[in-house]
């Protein structure tokens, strides 16, 4: 199905959910702001229900789902690298200690990106059949 | 009772007479500089002079008589007087000088910001250039509509997140209604996590000063958005493009731009830790490109690779672009717009050791030029042809790399990092699609992600100590030095950047583009992407009188080993 009228509305009703959450945001001090700000995720939300709705209509697209559990432990090993650096910050107090930190927190962030995540997508990859 | 009459208003007369008596008398001694001045005080020398200068400066009918020299135009005769009876008085020139200090940088950081703005149409040329024809006028749309995505999305909020606490800049007037910043205590340290003044730019942020820095660091922004579009071209849904394009503005960008650039913890290290002067990426090799380049990797590890991409033994086919003339013309226009990047990120051109926008402005030339070479000579001895679209990437991925160091090394650090990233960039191109199977049509991960965490990290080792900034930097007395210079600690700073890129950046964006995946799916139906997304997606061809080739005749001319992008 492609671009359609659907996407559009959806997409309209997406940027006022947007702007009105904002708004809430802005003058969250007041009853009215947090009002605004529920009024805006309500609508944020039901945008991307419409969303939802809208997904099975367009079409298979070249992918097989991949493993999820193996995505978000990628993730997570990725974001435990950057955990690693700021505890090591806190932990060490001398400029060569957290600078072996950062490395180790650097190198434990791309094993989980350039050889987990990489893995999990193209475990099961349209290209290898 | 008509005499009674009369008395009174003699009496209101003599008043009349005696107060505006009193004011001449004022106005002579002490005019508009002190108008509350209790005691009448002598006229200064320096009045003196002043009033000399405006009795020689050119009269009416001097000017009227034109001034082809320039030498007349422009005299005291052009300071406003705040008491026209008493002439040009020393706080008046204060005040100009004041203002002309403000005027300076204002008009500069707006240039820049006006070049910088022009980028779009270098990074539109290169991405598109860099993909099939079939996909053109989608490419090209991407990088039109991700401008307003960005913009509304920062107007919104995102501004608010990155600069609401960034207060305190002198070259732009203190920015004083940004002094919003939200803290969090831990180990004994107050540590900035998110700004919050400035949403709409209303109440105090409607503020001349504020809408100056809104304007520049809302193109910086820009530019961190459309280097995902070029990363994920040919298959991605431009709904989902334009959702995810609403959100980084909104929020992943603006989180990190706050934590390097807007009174956050990583802009702390250094008067919490000691740890240099703190994280220092000048004009964004981290905050923009970083962040852009690394977004790229996480959407383009869940959009997937392009059909035809790879082959079933996991080697990569080179999918060519259809047009090197829009490539090398549209990176010509994103070296040029640098100049507004790197430049203008002092936020002035005066006091505070703007000065040294020269020696900016040469870095960035000469990173660009090294990064080419970097890049041709490593094609041409390697490979046999000193290939376009690469030697393109070795331009961007040199300019890339010095964005962050290019306020703080000498010309020969420069020079050295351009040409390293001009052959990082080649090196990482084929990492990325040989080793870790991600399809990446323009080499947006390379040129921006890579590159721009090289320059993070050459601040932190090429930073000679002689730019001064106002005399600190982060509010870290003294100059940002590097490791090669004498200051590891530096060092230390910019590693920790570097693991925030990788560890946070990443993980928010890519779970922000899974949840989308979730709800509105990255990519367009196989059915679309064989057709090519132009007229499925947009209604319309980029080139409507072309003739395609069929697809397989264009994988059998094309070379076999990387696809370089």
């Amino acid at each position: 199905m492609a671009a359609n009228t659907g996407q559009g509305r959806s997409f309209v009703i997406f940027l006022v959910g947007l702007t009105v959450a904002c708004a809430g945001l802005a003058s969250f001090s007041s009853g009215k702001g947090k009002l605004l700000l529920f009024v805006g995720a309500v609508i944020l939300v039901a945008s991307l229900l419409g969303f939802l709705k809208l997904k099975p209509l367009e079409g298979k697209p070249a992918q097989r789902p991949g493993p999820t559990a193996m995505k978000l432990v990628g993730a997570f090993i990725a974001l435990f690298g950057w955990v690693l650096t700021l505890f090591g910050m806190h932990l060490v107090d001398s400029v060569g200690g957290r600078m072996v930190f950062a490395l180790v927190g650097i190198a434990v962030s791309l094993l989980g990106l350039i050889y987990v995540l990489p893995a999990a997508f193209n475990k099961n990859a349209i290209w290898k059949t | 009772m008509r005499a009674i009459r009369l008395s009174g208003l003699c009496l209101c007369m003599l008043m009349l007479c005696l107060m505006m008596g009193s004011m001449a008398h004022a106005q002579a001694a002490a005019p508009a500089a002190a108008p509350a001045a209790a005691a009448p005080q002598p006229p200064s020398s320096a009045d003196a002079e002043l009033k000399g200068a405006a009795a020689k400066a050119p009269s009416t009918a001097d000017l009227q008589k034109g001034d082809p020299g320039g030498t007349l135009t422009g005299t005291i005769n052009d300071v406003p007087a705040s008491d026209s009876k008493a002439g040009v008085t020393v706080p008046d020139v204060g005040n100009q000088v004041g203002q002309n200090k403000v005027a300076i940088n204002f008009t500069w950081t707006l240039v820049c910001g006006f070049l910088v703005m022009f980028m779009q149409a270098g990074f539109a040329m290169v991405e598109s250039g860099l993909t099939r024809v079939k996909n053109a006028n989608h490419t090209y749309m991407m990088n039109f509509f991700v401008y307003g995505c960005g913009l509304l999305a920062y107007w919104l909020i995102g501004f608010a997140i990155q600069m609401g606490g960034a207060a305190g800049n002198a070259n732009l007037g203190g920015l004083q209604p940004l002094a919003s910043e939200h803290s969090l205590s831990l180990f004994g340290k107050t540590w900035g996590i998110f700004g919050g003044a400035g949403m709409f730019l209303s109440g105090h942020t409607y503020d001349v000063g504020v809408m100056v820095i809104f304007l520049f660091e809302m193109v910086f922004m820009d530019t961190a958005l459309t280097i995902v579009t070029g990363a994920c071209a040919e298959r991605w849904k431009f709904i989902t493009f334009s959702v995810a394009s609403v959100l980084m503005g909104a929020f992943t960008y603006p989180i990190f731009g706050n934590w390097a650039w807007g009174a956050g913890w990583l802009s702390q290290l250094g008067t919490n830790l000691g740890l240099g002067k703190g994280y220092c990426d000048f004009a964004g090799s981290g905050v923009v490109h970083s962040v852009g380049g690394i977004t790229a990797l996480a959407v383009c590890l869940i959009v997937g690779p392009r059909i035809g991409k790879f082959n079933r033994d996991g080697s990569g086919n080179a999918i060519i672009g259809h047009d090197i003339s829009a490539v090398l013309i549209g990176c010509f226009i994103l070296a040029f717009g640098w100049f507004g990047f790197n430049p203008g990120s002092t936020l002035g051109a005066s006091a505070n050791g703007n000065l040294r926008i020269g020696s900016i402005a040469v870095n960035t030339m000469l990173a660009g030029c090294t990064g080419t070479f970097g890049a041709i000579l490593y094609m041409w001895a390697l490979k046999g042809k000193p290939d376009a679209s690469m030697s393109g990437n070795g331009l961007l991925a040199g300019l890339v790399a010095i964005t962050a160091p290019s306020g703080f090394v000498n010309t020969v650090g420069a020079a050295i990092i351009g040409l390293v990233a001009g052959v990082l960039v080649c090196l990482s191109c084929a990492f990325i699609e040989n080793v870790m199977k991600v399809d990446d049509p323009v080499g947006a991960i390379s040129v921006h992600g890579t590159n721009g965490l090289w320059g993070v990290l050459s601040v932190g080792l090429f930073a000679d100590g002689t730019s001064n900034y106002g005399g600190s930097w982060n509010g870290v007395t003294g100059s940002v030095t590097g490791l090669f210079y004498g200051d590891a600690s530096q060092l230390a700073a910019q590693l920790v950047g570097i693991s925030t890129l990788l560890g946070f950046v990443f993980t928010f964006s890519f779970l922000l583009n899974l949840i989308l995946e979730f709800f509105i799916g990255h990519r367009v139906s196989a059915e679309t992407e064989i057709a090519g997304l132009d007229i499925p997606e947009m209604g319309q061809l980029g080139y409507p009188e072309f003739v395609f080739r069929p697809e397989a005749d264009i994988f059998a001319h094309a070379p076999r080993d990387f696809a370089v992008a």
